[in-house]
């Protein structure tokens, strides 16, 4: 039997066993945290950074990813305060501006409250969440892609860019990646999401916190909305 | 073009006992080839029981490390914080002007591969240009084309007697 | 030679080598650290060995190659004793003349002493160099009394007592204290407090222990690490030593700079006479500590330089950091606890040892006790590397010890602490160095960086500078780093290139506050310091720039135009050639910068020989 520990997340008590990430006893507890890199089954990275939290001791405030951080005996863990949700809609502000044609990041934009983005808007196919590498590395050990290069240049290869015989041909790459799940059909405003994901903020203003499986998990692939079994991109 | 394997067996006998080993390897790899060959590569991620991609991963993070050959002569313009404020990168403009490559490339004709480098720790005689290991300090544009100059007149000679 | 099996074999070595030394009757001391190579040692070296050779002296004369002495603007330096005299700038050419006046006659040469630019007074002893006269030189002044290619220099000169001391007398946990009490901090600059963490790790449960040098010294513009590493190898493995006993290790790693190939080869070096003289290896001075060193080179990433990067390199990896919530001297190298430090703080602890905790606590500020080694550079008239009690302030190493600003131009600024550090304005000057009242102004120490600025230095072009300087070496694993430092630079190119906005002026604030706080390592977390601290102290140059779209210090190169001057142009047509983009050209009688090929690099001004040129 493991060890348990107890831990205060938004002011709710949460069991759970030592070694459990701090993101996940929140998703499991039902307060959704938004997040984009993380995934069941693998080791979190601490990638994205959306999913940060500010842990708090005395008058001292640590913000810090909550899917690398470890849930020890006592820890005291605010992931809606008001420096949170500013830092969590300014890094997702900067993922859009990015990527803006991902359903996952449209919902992830909505989910936080960002409809615009105050940069030039690029449009990458890849936001090195690391997925792809992750399932590859750890579910299928095949070990056949990974990241090369370093900073503005860093993205996912295969090696020599050639499939290597350690394939298997799988396609979990594929099916994990947040960015083949269809963008809505709806048209880009100038800078921003469209219309049917502003509504979709809406929503959001009103069921705050607490996770209620809304449709926009099934967009970010958000753990819980997995757990429901519905893995099936939209 | 053919490469010979002894060397690297050499360099791979007797390693792989601690982790750091495969980045000396690659290390040693490009220190004797002059960069790392993609077949290099291969043999090392088999001598090691490393999967490929890690040691590609290897290859393309550092700086150290290059996956095409490099020219006959290296120039390295330093762009430190103290060389950049006594105007170290005009020598980029120079080297533009005078080979007709920017940082990372290698002149057509093969002589020349320029790259920059964060700092030499040689501050105090900024701004600083390494050519062909040797260093060159309290350079300008003028000094720098004198020399590139000499460089290719040396290595025009020995191209020709080759 | 044979191992030294206990400390009174070390004790009578250094007895006999002192002796040893004392009986040369000439000695002449030359600098040929990196500095001193790049001017030229090395020709001077042959010189004076082809001397000595002819005029039958290579028996009188000990001839001792040392690294910097930190002097760095005035390499290659030579010293002679009698008559202890220095000698600047020493070429080839003036090696015979000091042969045969200075080594044979004891006369001096007064022309190679150095002479101050205010007075005619030349100075004839290292000693009494005016640079030296406001240091405090306890680390770096060591430097020329040892060749560190020759352990036996080391061991003469005091080197290993503090060893010896420590295994003989010493218990690992009274060490702890003495380092604890002494209040030496890291010198890499996150100054956390070295003895807390030599407790901490020794109390962290493991399998093994490890203790690793940072020597991938990475801040442009910093080379403190280097002039010690490649002048005192030795004093560092000493360091690490006592600290490998103190917390428990058997095995140390030095992790050092590609770029850095004279100290990668003198540490190697180092490390294999320590091992000959059975200072490194199994039951060292016959006590029952082991301990052996390995070197790794660094392959090219300032990343390196971050514990956790380094670590995850040593351990054959690409340098990617990884969260710290769990701090590296619990789970370290190998998920194992781990001491890593900086060279200049394993550098501080022999002498700690020697002389006391309370002697080292007897210097400095209240918080920030002991010496600092920076390297003063930039613009200003005396470069090199300077040592001085903490406390000193900006001004007197600026202005005293560095003689002020070069070309009668002004000082504007001084930058420390490399790209996680910030630029400090001439009204912060009276500012002690001291780690807190640094990092309250807005900069840090950081490892020892001190980059002086005139006013021919953008401050928007520095932040600039630095924002390209991170986006090249991040990781790029987060996204509040790889993007938000990306973004950054975006918005600083649009002021430097004439596309300022106001309200960008907002957006890079609320960004370089999401990069501090949503950045998963130290360089992500303090890549915003340039920007936030050049807009807090020159905000009215970024003004400049975005309301007026003019650059005051004519360094954006968008927002300066070169023009020829027809009146005083004497059409020579040195600019044409010289020109490395083909923007000049004749037309008709005059001469013309086209204004679109133009890149701004200036070359042209400098080879025009009738000053036509000039930028508006």
């Amino acid at each position: 039997m493991a060890n348990m520990v107890t831990i205060t997340v938004d002011g709710a008590t949460i069991r759970v066993p030592e070694g459990t990430s701090v993101l996940d006893a929140a998703l499991e507890a039902g307060i959704c945290i938004p997040n984009l890199c993380h995934m069941p089954g693998v080791e979190p990275i601490g990638a994205c950074r959306v999913c940060i939290v500010e842990v708090v001791q005395g008058n001292r405030r640590k913000m810090t990813a909550s899917c690398t951080l470890e849930a020890r005996e006592g820890m005291v863990v605010e992931a809606h305060s008001e420096a949170v949700l500013r830092a969590r809609r300014n890094i997702v502000e900067l993922l859009l501006a990015e990527a803006p044609n991902s359903r996952a990041i449209q919902d992830l934009a909505a989910r936080v409250g960002v409809t615009k983005s105050r940069y030039p808007m690029r449009n990458k196919d890849c936001v090195l969440c690391g997925r792809c590498v992750r399932v590859c590395d750890e579910v299928w050990q095949s070990r056949s892609l990974g990241f090369v290069g370093r900073g503005k240049d860093r993205r996912v290869a295969l090696p020599f860019d050639e499939r290597p015989e350690t394939c298997k041909r799988c396609n979990a790459c594929i099916d994990v990646c947040p960015m083949t799940i269809t963008p809505c059909p709806g048209p880009m405003k100038e800078g921003g999401i469209c219309g049917l994901c502003e509504s979709q903020v809406t929503m959001v203003e009103n069921i705050g916190d607490t996770c209620v499986w809304c449709e926009l998990g099934r967009g970010f692939q958000c753990a819980r909305w997995q757990l429901r079994g519905l893995l099936a991109p939209a | 073009m053919e490469l010979e394997w002894n060397r690297l067996d050499e360099i791979l006998e007797g390693r792989g006992g601690e982790g750091f080993d495969v980045i000396e390897v690659l290390q040693d790899i490009q220190g004797s080839y002059d960069y790392l060959p993609e077949e290099a590569l291969r043999r090392v991620s088999a001598s090691f029981g490393l999967p490929l991609i890690e040691v590609f991963q290897l290859a393309s993070f550092y700086k150290a490390f290059s996956l095409e050959p490099r020219g006959r002569h290296l120039v390295t313009a330093c762009l430190g914080t103290a060389c950049h404020v006594r105007g170290g990168s005009r020598f980029l403009d120079e080297i533009l002007g005078q080979l007709g490559v920017q940082p990372g490339e290698t002149t057509e004709d093969g002589a020349f591969t320029v790259e920059t480098v964060n700092c030499l720790g040689a501050c105090a005689l900024a701004p600083v240009v390494v050519v062909d290991g040797t260093y060159y300090d309290h350079m300008t544009p003028a000094k720098l084309r004198q020399l590139l100059e000499a460089v290719r007149a040396q290595d025009l000679e020995v191209v020709a007697s080759a | 030679m044979p191992r030294l099996p206990n400390a009174a074999a070390l004790a009578s070595l250094r007895k006999e080598l002192k002796e040893d030394d004392q009986a040369w009757p000439i000695r002449v001391t030359l600098s040929s650290g990196t500095c001193g190579q790049a001017s030229g040692s090395i020709a001077v070296l042959r010189a004076l060995e082809e001397s000595l050779q002819e005029e039958g002296l290579t028996d009188k004369v000990h001839l001792r190659v040392t690294g910097c002495h930190g002097f760095c603007q005035q390499e290659p330096l030579m010293i002679v004793e009698p008559p202890d005299v220095l000698y600047c700038s020493v070429k080839p050419e003036d090696v015979p003349e000091i042969v045969t006046e200075t080594l044979v006659k004891a006369n001096v040469v007064e022309r190679l002493l150095f002479a101050g630019p205010a007075s005619d007074r030349r100075t004839r002893r290292e000693a009494d160099l005016p640079f030296f006269s406001k240091q405090d030189r306890d680390l770096i002044g060591q430097n020329r009394f040892i060749d560190p290619c020759d352990i036996r220099d080391y061991i003469a000169h005091g080197g290993y007592s503090a060893l010896a001391e420590v295994l003989t007398s010493v218990s690992p946990e009274e060490v702890i204290e003495q380092v604890k009490a002494s209040g030496l901090r890291g010198r890499g600059g996150g100054g956390y407090p070295t003895g807390k963490k030599w407790e901490q790790c020794r109390a962290a449960p493991g399998d093994a222990h490890y203790v690793i040098c940072n020597a991938d010294e990475g801040d442009p513009g910093a080379y403190m690490d280097r002039g010690l590493l490649e002048g005192n190898p030795h004093l560092i493995l000493e360091g690490m030593m006592i600290g490998a006993y103190a917390i428990g290790s058997r095995q140390g790693y030095v992790y050092v700079r590609n770029e850095y190939p004279l100290a990668v080869s003198h540490i190697h070096t180092a490390i294999d006479q320590a091992r000959e003289f059975g200072l490194l290896g199994e039951a060292i001075l016959g006590s029952e500590f082991s301990f052996d060193v390995r070197v790794a080179r660094g392959g090219g990433a300032f990343v390196c330089g971050e514990s956790t990067a380094l670590m995850a390199s040593l351990e054959g990896h690409v340098g990617e950091p990884r969260p710290k919530d769990v701090h590296t001297v619990e789970r370290g190298y190998r998920d194992q606890p781990t001491n890593l430090n900086n060279v200049e703080t394993w550098a501080n602890v022999p002498r700690i040892i020697l002389n006391g905790p309370d002697w080292f606590a007897g210097k400095g500020t209240d918080k920030s006790k002991g010496t600092k080694i920076f390297a003063l550079t930039g613009h200003v008239k005396n470069t090199g590397l300077v040592e001085v009690e903490m406390g000193t302030t900006l001004q007197e190493i600026i202005f005293d010890i560095g003689g002020g600003p070069q070309n009668g131009k002004q000082i504007k600024a001084v930058q420390t602490g490399g790209p996680s550090g910030g630029c400090l304005p001439v009204s912060r000057f009276s500012l002690p160095v001291d780690f807190e009242a640094l990092a309250e102004a807005g900069s840090m120490m950081g490892s020892g960086g001190m980059v002086v600025m005139d006013d021919s230095a953008c401050m928007v072009d520095v932040a600039r500078y630095f924002l390209k300087f991170l986006q090249d070496e991040s990781c790029g694993k987060c996204v509040p780093c790889r993007i938000g430092i990306d973004r950054m630079l975006e918005i600083l190119t649009d002021f430097a290139e004439g596309r300022g906005t106001p309200e960008q002026l907002d957006l890079l604030e609320d960004l370089a506050w999401t990069v501090t706080v949503g950045s998963l390592c130290a360089l992500g977390k303090t890549a915003a310091n340039p920007v936030l601290s050049t807009l807090r102290y020159f905000r009215d140059e970024y003004e400049a720039h975005i309301n007026e779209k003019r650059c005051p210090a004519g360094v954006c190169r968008a927002l300066v135009h070169y023009r020829i001057d027809p009146d005083l142009c004497v059409q020579c047509g040195e600019c044409i050639e010289a020109c490395p983009h083909d923007a000049i050209s004749e037309d008709g009688d005059q001469i013309e910068i086209e204004d679109s090929l133009c890149h701004k690099c200036g070359i042209c001004q400098e080879m025009c020989p009738s000053e036509a040129i000039s930028k508006a």
